[in-house]
Parts: structure tokens; C-alpha cells; sequence
């Protein structure tokens, strides 16, 4: 059959699919069965038989449905009644939220917010679970809120399909109770440590890379109401006051990172939502307290964090935070995870991949690529040689000799920035000739686009 | 009073990537004076130990570590698991086999 009208066909049927669950859904609310919410005695008539022996407030379906954790003491009746009056918002569908929220959506806790203005990618899908293979392109916010309510019909699930930031972070977050940072990137993680700290909502914090995680609770107060002044714990700025510099800082795209390790950090940021919102005590939340969490040597350490800082910006008594501000300034860098393409080479030491092919042709021609080992492994140019960047310092030499000996030579790495810093940095060095070093613009995902769709794409 | 002072150092959450990707080093301090003979310093406190770190273990991008006479922003020290804050910072003298660790703080998710 015909590809394009079988996927038209299978795009028709996921919309009435959807049209359906919908309708199914308002239906269900309608009968009532859907709200969590318990009349004001506390009591419910879900089956219209009176004189049923049930002392709490749970509805059977309720009872059934969660008793497996009920039966735990730490959560109970009182605990279940609080998880489904409960409104968590998940900041990022990713490979953080996807596993925080099936268990937050299995718990039964009231309402989800799911915020991400991203797409799902073909790379997603190795851990972020809520995504199929047939949910690329579509928004994550979207995908994961579909999928969830696969999982649990009798809560509330909203996606945000937007770009968290200073001029709507407040107004969404003000609907909830709990925040979870499941986000990738550090703007983000500023804007959301002063939507919590203006708003009072504390922010459970995960994060993680290649085969590390780390996860604490920041901003947590203590509900008690005979203490003049509740304990307040540390907030993120009270840890970081100053963002890092950007050339520090990693990301899942560029340094890759293991499904599970996020799956581990995400469900473990489910459990402290679960503990927070049930009531459990500070001494039992990693409040003021740090899980890290290392996948390679399989260990976890919870260390102790400091108090909160006397003389922080956002959260102390001479606070001058008052307001959001702009997050993507503060920390020069923007609020996602994707590469930027920087311009450190003049146009003229610039070449795209079509020029590249006939460069290849002639004789003498050197193509480096500078991409890392595994990359390297993974796919490459026939004929290129690998000098990764993080290796050049030691290799440089080598490179250099290699370099005389060659009438040009083209660098390239994954996307067009890191080639140009080698380039730069042979150009510099070399003392004639520096007119046959240049580099490839739009690396190989341009060669991937232009000359060889065969090649992979990453 | 042994000569030398014994600690394990650690580096995690990218760090290590400095350190020529070795997340634990077991090292062995001279006297301070002997290390250190301008210095004022009469005992090892972290202050001194991000210089001695800087000269021996240190392989690159000093800048991606160091900031001033300290670590740089987004660099966690823990001080036998507890966040060096609580000791005074670059002002805490090192004890025989402490155990001090810096985390780069993760962004990923």
C-alpha cells in the first residue's frame, strides 16, 4: 500500500482516537467518577448503597485502586486522601519526567502539569519512555500527557506546550502545590529556583549526565503554625549564587547519558513529591541534603548541605530578588539544550559539504575530524583521520606534521563548531600556507543533508 | 605526628574530566612550609590544597576549576560528605585522611 496514505490513514485514526478519549473522558466526569474530590462531610455515595461500612473518605475505586500503597504507613488513608488532592508540575517531559510522572500519575496525585516546549525526537526515546517511535515531531508536553492518561483516567493531566520563562513561569506554577525540575538546562533552573522561592512551592531538583545524577529538594518550609518563624531550607542560589561558565557545562546532546540514570534520579524525585505531599517531616526529605548518585561504580552518597545562606539574593531577608528576570542573561546561555552555531572562523576558511566532495577528489587532501573516539567509531568520512579535540594538546605535534605535508586540509566534527577552534588553532600555528586550513560548515550533519543521506544523524 | 598529611580526593559531575578523567586520587602532602616556603601557612586548609591541586593534579582548562584563590561557580566541595560551608570554606584545616570532594553540579535531565 501506498506510504503516505497508509500514514495519512493512521493519522486520521489517532485523531479520532483522541476525539473519542476525550469524549469518554468528559463522560466519565460528568458521572462524577472522575474528581478525586470528596464532599465537605468528607463522605462519598460512589455506589448509592447506604449503610456500607466504611469509615474513611476514600471511595471504593479509590481503596481498590491504591490500596497497595496505602498499606504503606508512611502514606495511609490520610496520606492517599492528601496525594489525590495533590497538583504537581513537572518542568520538562524528558528523561527526568517521564519517570517521575508515570509513578506521580500511578499514585493518583490529583493534577499533573506537564511543561516542554520541545518536540519528540528519535533520540529522545531511549529514556524518555512516555514518547513511542510514533509520537516523533509531536510536542512532548503533549506525547507524555497522552500517555499518562493512558495510565491513570481519574486525574487531571494539562499540557503546558510552552517555553517556561519569566513572563508565564509564575502564573503556571501558582496552580500547583509541588515543582519538579526535570529540566536540561541551567536558565531554566535559575528561573525555577525564583519561582519557587517568590511563590513559596518547593522545588524538587533532579538532574543528570552520561552516568551520574544528583537530586535535592531546595526552598522546602515547614508547616507549623506554633513556630513564629518555620524552618526554610536552602534554595539553589543559596548553593549556586553565581551560574557557571558556560563552557562548563554539559548536556545530554553533547556528552550523552544513560537511560537509566535519569529513569533512577526521576522516580526518586516522584518519591520525595509523594513524601512532600503526604506530610512526611524534613528529616525524612532530602531537605537540606544532596543524593548523588553515580551509575558507573553504582553508588549512592547523601551528603550535607549547608543552611540557608543568610545573605542570599533570592530566598534571605535581604533578598533582592522581587521579580523574575531574564535567565537566558544571567547565565549566557539559552534556555534549552541545543547547540548554538558559533562564527569563529572568517567566511573564507569556510566550506560546505558539496565543495568538500570535490576537495576530496584531489590529490594531497587531508580531512581531520575532531569529533571524540566514539563518535569517531560510531560513523565517519571514509579517509578521515581522528584527532579528537579534547585529545589535540597531546596530539598536536603529530597533527601539525601531518598538516605540512598536505596541499589542504579540512576539519570537520559534528556540527561546525569544534572544527572551527581546531582550524583556529592550526591556523595559528602553522607559519605559510594558512589559506589551505579550513573547515566544514554545518559538519556532518550537513554532509548528512547534502551529500550522503545514508549517513547517520545524531 | 606523621610528616605528611594522607586525604582522598575526589571529582565528580564532569570534574573528573580535568583530572584526566580519575575520579578518586589518594594523595600524600608534604609539610606546608616545605611545599608552600613563601607562603604564611603553617598548616593545610583547602586554600592551600587548590594550589597544591592546581600543581599536581590539574591536567587542563585551570579556568573550568579555579576562579581567583577558589573553586569556580557551579562546584560543589564536600568535606567528608558535607558541604564545605559548614567548615569555614577555603579556611578549613585538612585532617589526617579526610575525605574532600568537588561536584560539578549536573544540568542535564
Amino acid at each position: 500500500m501506498d506510504l503516505i496514505e497508509l500514514e495519512k490513514e493512521v493519522e486520521e485514526l489517532r485523531r479520532l482516537l483522541q476525539k473519542k478519549e476525550n469524549e469518554l473522558c468528559l463522560l466519565k466526569q460528568n458521572l462524577n467518577i472522575v474528581s478525586p474530590v470528596l464532599d465537605q462531610n468528607g463522605s462519598h455515595s460512589d455506589t448509592g448503597v447506604t449503610g456500607t461500612e466504611t469509615k474513611g473518605t476514600l471511595p471504593k475505586w479509590a481503596i481498590e485502586r491504591y490500596s497497595r500503597q496505602i498499606l504503606v504507613p508512611e502514606i495511609g488513608v490520610k496520606g492517599q486522601e492528601k496525594l489525590m488532592r495533590g497538583r504537581v508540575l513537572i518542568v520538562g517531559a524528558g528523561g527526568l519526567g517521564c519517570p517521575a510522572g508515570v509513578y506521580l500519575a500511578g499514585a493518583g496525585v490529583g493534577e499533573l502539569g506537564l511543561v516542554d516546549y520541545d518536540a519528540v525526537d528519535i533520540t529522545n526515546i531511549h529514556r524518555q519512555f512516555l514518547h513511542g517511535e510514533k509520537m516523533q515531531n509531536i510536542s512532548k508536553a503533549d506525547s507524555a500527557a497522552r500517555s499518562l492518561r493512558s495510565i491513570n483516567s481519574r486525574i487531571k493531566i494539562t499540557a503546558h506546550n510552552i517555553q517556561l520563562s519569566a513572563s508565564n513561569a509564575l502564573e503556571i506554577a501558582s496552580r500547583y502545590d509541588v515543582i519538579l525540575d526535570c529540566s536540561d538546562n541551567v536558565p531554566t533552573r535559575y528561573l525555577l529556583n525564583d519561582v519557587s522561592v517568590l511563590t513559596k512551592i518547593p522545588l524538587i531538583s533532579g538532574s543528570a549526565l552520561k552516568m551520574e545524577g544528583q537530586l535535592t529538594i531546595y526552598g522546602y518550609r515547614e508547616v507549623d503554625d506554633k513556630k513564629k518563624e518555620p524552618y526554610t531550607g536552602p534554595c539553589y542560589r543559596c548553593l549556586f549564587p553565581s551560574p557557571p561558565p558556560p563552557e562548563a557545562v554539559g548536556s545530554c546532546s553533547a556528552n550523552g547519558v544513560s537511560g537509566p540514570v535519569p529513569g533512577t534520579i526521576g522516580c526518586l524525585q516522584a518519591l520525595e513529591a509523594i513524601k512532600l505531599l503526604v506530610g512526611r517531616n524534613r528529616e525524612s526529605l532530602l531537605v537540606q541534603r544532596m543524593l548523588i548518585f553515580d551509575g558507573d561504580d553504582m553508588t549512592f552518597r547523601t551528603v550535607k548541605l549547608r543552611s540557608r545562606n543568610d545573605r542570599c539574593a533570592a530566598c534571605s531577608d535581604n533578598a533582592t530578588l522581587t521579580e523574575l528576570i531574564d535567565y537566558e542573561a544571567l547565565c549566557s546561555m539559552p534556555a534549552n539544550d541545543k547547540e548554538l552555531d558559533l562564527h569563529i572562523l572568517p567566511p573564507e576558511h569556510r566550506i560546505g559539504a558539496t565543495e568538500l566532495v570535490q576537495q576530496m577528489n584531489k590529490p594531497g587532501h587531508l580531512l581531520v575530524d575532531v569529533r571524540s573516539e566514539n563518535e569517531y567509531q560510531m560513523c565517519c568520512i571514509e579517509g578521515a583521520v581522528n584527532y579528537p579535540i579534547d585529545k589535540l594538546e597531546k596530539m598536536f605535534e603529530e597533527l601539525m606534521e601531518n598538516i605540512s605535508g598536505a596541499s589542504r586540509v579540512t576539519f570537520i566534527c559534528r556540527r561546525g563548531n569544534d572544527s572551527q577552534v581546531a582550524a583556529k588553532l592550526a591556523m595559528e600555528k602553522i607559519e605559510k600556507n594558512r589559506e589551505k586550513i579550513q573547515d566544514v560548515e554545518g559538519g556532518l550533519h550537513a554532509w548528512a543533508k547534502y551529500i550522503d543521506r545514508d549517513f547517520p544523524v545524531y | 605526628m606523621p610528616e605528611t598529611l594522607k586525604l582522598q580526593i575526589n571529582f565528580s559531575g564532569g570534574a573528573e574530566l580535568l583530572f584526566d578523567k580519575i575520579k578518586k586520587h589518594n594523595i600524600e602532602l608534604p609539610s606546608v612550609r616545605k611545599y608552600l616556603p613563601d607562603s604564611k601557612a603553617e598548616k593545610w586548609t583547602i586554600r592551600e590544597l587548590l594550589v597544591w591541586i592546581k600543581g599536581n593534579l590539574l591536567k587542563e582548562r585551570p579556568e573550568l576549576f579555579l576562579q581567583g584563590d577558589s573553586v569556580r561557580p557551579g562546584i560543589l566541595v564536600l568535606i567528608n560528605d558535607a558541604d564545605w560551608e559548614l567548615f569555614g570554606e577555603l579556611e578549613y584545616e585538612l585532617q589526617q585522611n579526610d575525605n574532600i570532594m568537588f561536584i560539578s553540579t549536573l544540568h542535564g535531565g
